[in-house]
């Protein structure tokens, strides 16, 4: 039986898990969203993902998390942050890739590479949602536009308007007076994805321009948000297949050179990891469907 | 050890608490100073317990409303001590001033608090003018009459001597333990060398040295070379400490301090005054326009330092992988340094990373994501130059 490797994003509105092979090959990814830091999308993501390898649970050998919740996982062998696990899952899916956007649910981070690929220097938002997926969702919700709908919509825009407020809630009270002086939704949601590209440009002033530019995360699935960011930046973003298992699948990577520095032959305490999986699936509150997404599978080989 | 340890912590963490029952205690009064570069010496030589005004973590309240928002948290933070009576304890407050915020803090104390006895003197900002010695003498001469004025005493050139050699001994204490700390010999938290400079900062100083013996004595040393994952120089935060969490976390996170220039660090401890100078207020005169010799401070004027360059030898010398620069918010002299310094470590390709602090408080999460990563980069960037190699 091969040995197989786990990377999990605990993200803080999705849950994100890829499995490898002890070769370096994709079995599964698998995307999850449930809200806030829930157990409940971790292992909806994990049923999935393992739905989706055909693989029993004693067949994984190594546990990498990262995210928002990364700590909150005992299963994981350890942890990396969000930064470190995008970057590298990014480079895994665009070799040439020289800078990183990720914009997540509640931070938004830039990160550089140097020739050989590692980390330079990252920025990351400060103190709050300001350019983040979460200051989509609340802006949704104030136009009453589902969220997955808002990039369509705002490119319907012939105009946008500025929305100036840094804070997601004050953000909200700007649109929900601009709705109140009649200006169309398309132009408002064109406004709001306006400023997200404005404050990542600040970010990525920080750490320095370096094309080519990967986008990662929820929001590189959100047309109008590439758009207005490419405008800013006035370059194309690379958005790969799998931008969103970005750090699930960087995760894994380094748990599969744990696996690779270290034997090959099942350690002793290997079982633990598998008890510890069963533990955690094994909650009475099962969800269905198993996985709330399937990703397209990404094909890359570690 | 720990009870030694202990008493610093419990000065550094309620200094006014301490500084009171001394003045109960022994019936001395206590002079306020305000950072960075008032000569405390002088306060000490009139016999009264020198005491450096600290940013209290309270909640800024009737203080708010007297100064701007954008001012840096250690001035709105004392401007709000004195609008809440929380200084009445200090007989006096004297200051020499290093930058505008401090200057309006202080007008605001004034006008806000008349009764309040606040003075300040100008050194001269600018460190190595042909005339920089002179004015400073001439300052701190007029810094002791006005000091005499205000309590009632006559400083004795005698005073002043012994009191440089036991602030030179305290200097001399701590600067040991971080230079023990530096090598490995021992294992300090930066939150406890933090405690040991602020103490200093409100403490007797003799009392404060007989503590620092006692320590250096019961510290266990190690002659096995230092084993720190991720060593790091921390930089910044002038006037007041960082919050002792943050440098938890940044420890927790995997990484080492060695060393650090933080003004409740070394930068309080770097420079002695020359003992062998005749006129104690010539050999603190020299002393402050010497200072930028050993730790650059961005308040003063020095076309022959640059902070940026001290820090890459600093971080180098101590054989950290990176700099963790904590800046103020709103603090304008480090805001003026901070591109540079920036500019300079990628320049030459030493991992940096900076965290704003505010008195209300940082985003912990954040911060620990940003140092994690940051720490993993070097490990990562380390294990890439072996391979290499
Ligand atoms: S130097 Fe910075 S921290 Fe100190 S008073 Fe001025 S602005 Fe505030």
């Amino acid at each position: 039986m091969k040995s197989h490797v786990l990377g999990i994003d605990f993200g803080s509105t999705t849950a994100k898990v890829v499995i490898l092979d002890e070769d370096g090959n994709t079995v599964a990814s698998c995307v999850s969203q449930k809200g806030a830091v829930s157990d409940e999308g971790v292992r909806a993501a994990l049923r999935g993902a393992f739905e989706q390898a055909g693989i029993d649970l004693s067949a994984v050998v190594r546990v990498v998390s990262t995210g928002y919740g990364r700590r909150m996982l005992d299963i994981a062998d350890r942890t990396i942050t969000e930064i470190t696990c995008h970057a590298r899952g990014a480079r895994a899916l665009v070799p040439e890739a020289r800078l990183v956007i990720d914009i997540g649910g509640q931070d938004s981070k830039v990160i550089a590479l140097d020739r050989s690929g590692l980390v330079a220097r990252f920025a990351m938002n400060d103190r709050c949602a300001a350019g983040t997926g979460k200051f989509l969702e609340v802006l949704a919700r104030a136009v009453n536009v589902e969220l997955e709908d808002m990039g369509a919509e705002a490119l319907k825009a012939e105009d946008t308007v500025a929305i100036t407020s840094m804070c997601a809630t004050f953000a909200e009270t700007e649109v929900i007076s601009l709705l109140a002086e009649g200006r169309p939704k398309q132009v408002i949601l064109a406004g709001v994805h306006q400023s997200i590209a404005s404050r990542t440009v600040g970010l990525v002033g920080r750490v320095g321009k370096h094309d080519p530019i990967v986008m990662t995360g929820g929001v590189a699935q959100n047309i109008a948000a590439v758009h207005f960011l490419e405008k800013a930046l006035e370059t194309r973003l690379i958005i790969p297949t799998g931008a969103q298992i970005a750090g699930a699948l960087g995760a894994a990577l380094f748990a599969l050179d744990d696996l690779r520095s270290a034997s090959k032959v099942k350690r002793d305490d290997d079982d633990a990891v598998e008890a510890k999986l069963e533990q955690l699936l094994a909650d009475p509150q099962r969800c269905t469907p198993a996985c709330g997404k399937k990703e397209t599978p990404v094909t890359f080989k570690g | 050890m720990n009870t030694v340890l202990d008493k610093f912590a419990q000065a550094a963490q309620r200094p006014y608490e301490h500084v009171k029952a001394w003045k109960q205690e022994r019936g001395v009064k206590a002079v306020g100073t305000l950072p960075m570069h008032f000569p405390a010496e002088i306060i000490h030589a009139t016999g009264a317990l020198p005491v450096i005004v600290q940013e209290m973590p309270d909640a800024i309240t009737s203080g708010g409303g007297a100064m701007y928002p954008f001012f840096c948290g250690y001035t709105r933070s004392i401007v709000d001590q004195v609008t809440e009576d929380q200084l009445g304890f200090l007989d006096a407050i004297m200051f020499t001033d290093h930058c505008v915020q401090l200057l309006s803090a202080a007008d605001v104390i004034r006008i806000s608090r008349p009764e309040t006895t606040i003075h300040f003197h100008q050194l001269i900002a600018s460190l190595r003018q042909p005339w920089s010695l002179e004015s400073s003498v001439k300052t701190l001469r007029e810094l002791v009459a006005d000091l005499e004025e205000v309590l009632g005493v006559v400083v004795t050139e005698e005073a002043l001597r012994h009191s440089i050699s036991v602030f030179n001994e305290n200097r001399r204490l701590i600067r040991d333990l971080y230079q023990m700390r530096r090598t490995g010999q021992i294992q300090l938290r930066a939150s406890q060398m933090q405690h040991i400079v602020k103490s200093s900062m409100v403490m007797d100083k003799e009392t404060h040295n007989a503590l620092l013996r006692e320590l250096i004595a019961s510290l266990k040393t190690s002659t096995a070379p230092r084993s720190d994952e991720v060593a790091i120089f921390v930089s910044g935060h002038l006037c007041h400490a960082p919050r002792p969490e943050i440098l938890d976390l940044i420890e927790d996170c995997g990484a080492t301090i060695v060393d650090d220039d933080l003004y409740t660090g070394y930068r309080y401890v770097s420079t002695d005054v020359d003992a062998g100078i005749g006129d104690p207020i010539v050999a603190l005169a020299t002393a402050y326009i010497r200072k930028n010799d050993n730790v650059p401070c961005p308040t003063r004027i020095d076309p022959e330092v640059d902070w940026e360059e001290w820090l890459l030898g600093a971080v180098d010398r101590c054989g950290a992988q990176g700099l963790v620069v904590l800046l103020v918010k709103f603090c304008e002299p480090h805001y003026f340094a901070y591109p540079r310094i920036k500019a300079a470590f990628e320049r030459n390709e030493v991992p940096h990373l900076m965290i704003e602090t505010e008195h209300d408080g940082v985003a912990m999460e954040n911060v620990r994501t940003k140092v994690e990563s940051f720490v993993e980069m070097i490990k990562v960037q380390r294990a890439a130059r072996a391979v290499a190699a």
